[in-house]
């Protein structure tokens, strides 16, 4: 190995570690953060998130709670780790990383290709976000966090973000079709229409917050009612008895379907839901009709320039 | 600390969570998909030119294999040709020999022949001549006279025309 080679390899190996320390970095600042700010408490303490700043704007109090803190941890994660796992590509895919990176790639694109077709492939960067966010934000209650996900303002942001681009692929057929299609199949029908467009997003903001929250509040139920338990049982020895000894175990056995299964299948729904309403909005049929008849009105106009 | 209630709807902080899930979009379209696709766009147009590359090595070795197979199957038609060609020149020498040979015993034979000929006549005549002496000697003795062998030789010889 030459001077020069083992300089390169040095650099690559202090970036390696600036990127690793990147993806570590915030969570240990979130968990920092937390044990400052919590409260000693006893009892049962089913809340929110903490609240760590607020300030007056417009319209409501602007609160920077632990789901936005940790959330935008979990993208400084999430940043640092595409860098890490793309830093050193080559051609010859040589490392276990790259390997990971382009599964990753190809598995969204796969998915997005089987479930909205060809046209919507610009969504799989979109999918991939949700799905690491998601996913992370569920996981971080692994490491003592609160999930963002716990936290219905944090999922409704995103629910609010499918809505949007399933509205905005709505209206590539024309704002007078997408009016119309409100009194499908008859005019009657025009209310509930409404009612089933917008309980989309607040169903998709529900149904991942409760799953993730339901977890978090059954856990610290369970937890809450093992401690209690333990102090009674073994409360009378002398320095044992402090500890709550009955917590070891079961939590943890619960904490897999909770906060792993169950965080990890609402991430996937998640996405399933964007891709299926997505491209539900525009059904391949019409799209087609759509291209048909405006190449029919480009001849058109071409004929009427001759 | 102050926490908030387990369901509080908050609109900045739905405006906050919306801008983190586009930013990461943003984040992963830029930071991941796009060095991984341009990994894997010129991995694949390597292979395919690396596919091309055998394609064209491939027809080249045909070309060169058929090329070679025509060269050969030149080759031995030359030598197939310059073999017949050297055995009929040497059947055709063979014959030229073995008539010449007989030519000449023909002519030798017929040399023989005309001398044998030459000869007898020789003979005869050195015959001929005896005789006429011996019967021109006998006739003086005979006669007891000499007699002039050049009176006699016509006789004799129309005689000896008679036998």
């Amino acid at each position: 190995m030459t001077e020069k080679e083992r300089g390169r390899d040095a650099h690559f190996r202090m970036v390696d570690g600036l990127l690793i320390a990147l993806m570590v970095l915030p969570l240990v600042c979130c968990i920092v953060l937390k044990v400052l700010f919590t409260p000693e408490s006893e009892g049962v303490d089913i809340s929110g998130a903490m609240i760590y700043f607020t300030a007056p704007f417009p319209g409501q109090e602007l609160i920077i709670t632990e789901s936005q803190v940790n959330s935008w941890a979990i993208i400084l994660t999430l940043l640092g780790l595409c860098l890490y796992l793309t830093h050193g590509l080559t051609e010859k895919a040589e490392t276990k990383r790259q390997l990971i990176a382009e599964w990753i790639v190809e598995k969204c694109e796969g998915l997005v290709n089987a479930n909205m077709g060809e046209r919507y492939a610009g969504y799989e960067y979109l999918i991939a976000a949700i799905m690491g966010l998601s996913a992370l934000s569920s996981l971080s209650c692994l490491i003592g966090l609160f999930s963002p996900t716990g936290d219905v303002n944090v999922t409704a942001g995103w629910a609010i973000l499918v809505f949007a681009l399933v509205t905005y692929t709505k209206l590539q057929g024309g704002f007078l079709n997408y009016l119309k299609g409100f009194t499908e199949p008859i005019p009657l029908f025009t209310p509930m229409n409404f009612i089933s467009e917008f309980s989309l997003p607040v169903s998709m903001a529900f149904r991942h917050y409760g799953n993730v929250m339901s977890g978090a509040v059954i856990s610290a139920l369970i937890g809450t009612a093992l401690r209690g338990l333990s102090k009674m049982i073994l409360g009378w020895i002398p320095v044992i008895g402090n500890i709550p000894l009955l917590q070891i175990g079961l939590p943890a056995i619960l904490s897999i379907y909770f906060d792993v299964f169950s965080g990890l299948m609402q991430a996937y729904i998640f996405a399933m839901l964007t891709m299926l309403n997505v491209s539900g909005s525009f059904p391949q049929e019409a799209w087609e009709k759509r291209q048909e008849k405006k190449a029919i009105r480009k001849q058109r106009a071409a004929l009427a320039k001759a | 600390m102050q926490s908030l209630s387990i369901i509080s709807v908050n609109i900045w902080q739905i405006l906050i969570s919306f801008a983190n899930l586009a930013i990461l979009t943003w984040i992963i379209k830029k930071f991941l998909f796009k060095p991984v696709k341009k990994v894997l766009d010129s991995r694949r147009e390597n292979i395919d030119s690396a596919y091309a590359r055998a394609d064209a090595a491939e027809a080249e070795a045909e070309e060169h294999r058929l090329n070679y197979a025509a060269a050969m199957a030149a080759a031995k038609q030359t030598t197939d040709q310059m073999i017949s060609e050297a055995a009929r020149e040497a059947e055709r020498r063979g014959n030229e020999i073995e008539n010449e040979a007989r030519d000449r015993a023909q002519e030798i034979r017929r040399q023989a022949e005309a001398d044998a000929q030459l000869e007898k006549k020789k003979a005869e005549e050195e015959m001929k001549r005896e005789i006429a002496d011996i019967s021109a000697q006998l006739t003086g003795k005979l006669l007891e006279r000499e007699v002039k062998p050049e009176d006699h030789r016509g006789l004799i010889d129309s005689f000896l025309q008679e036998l």
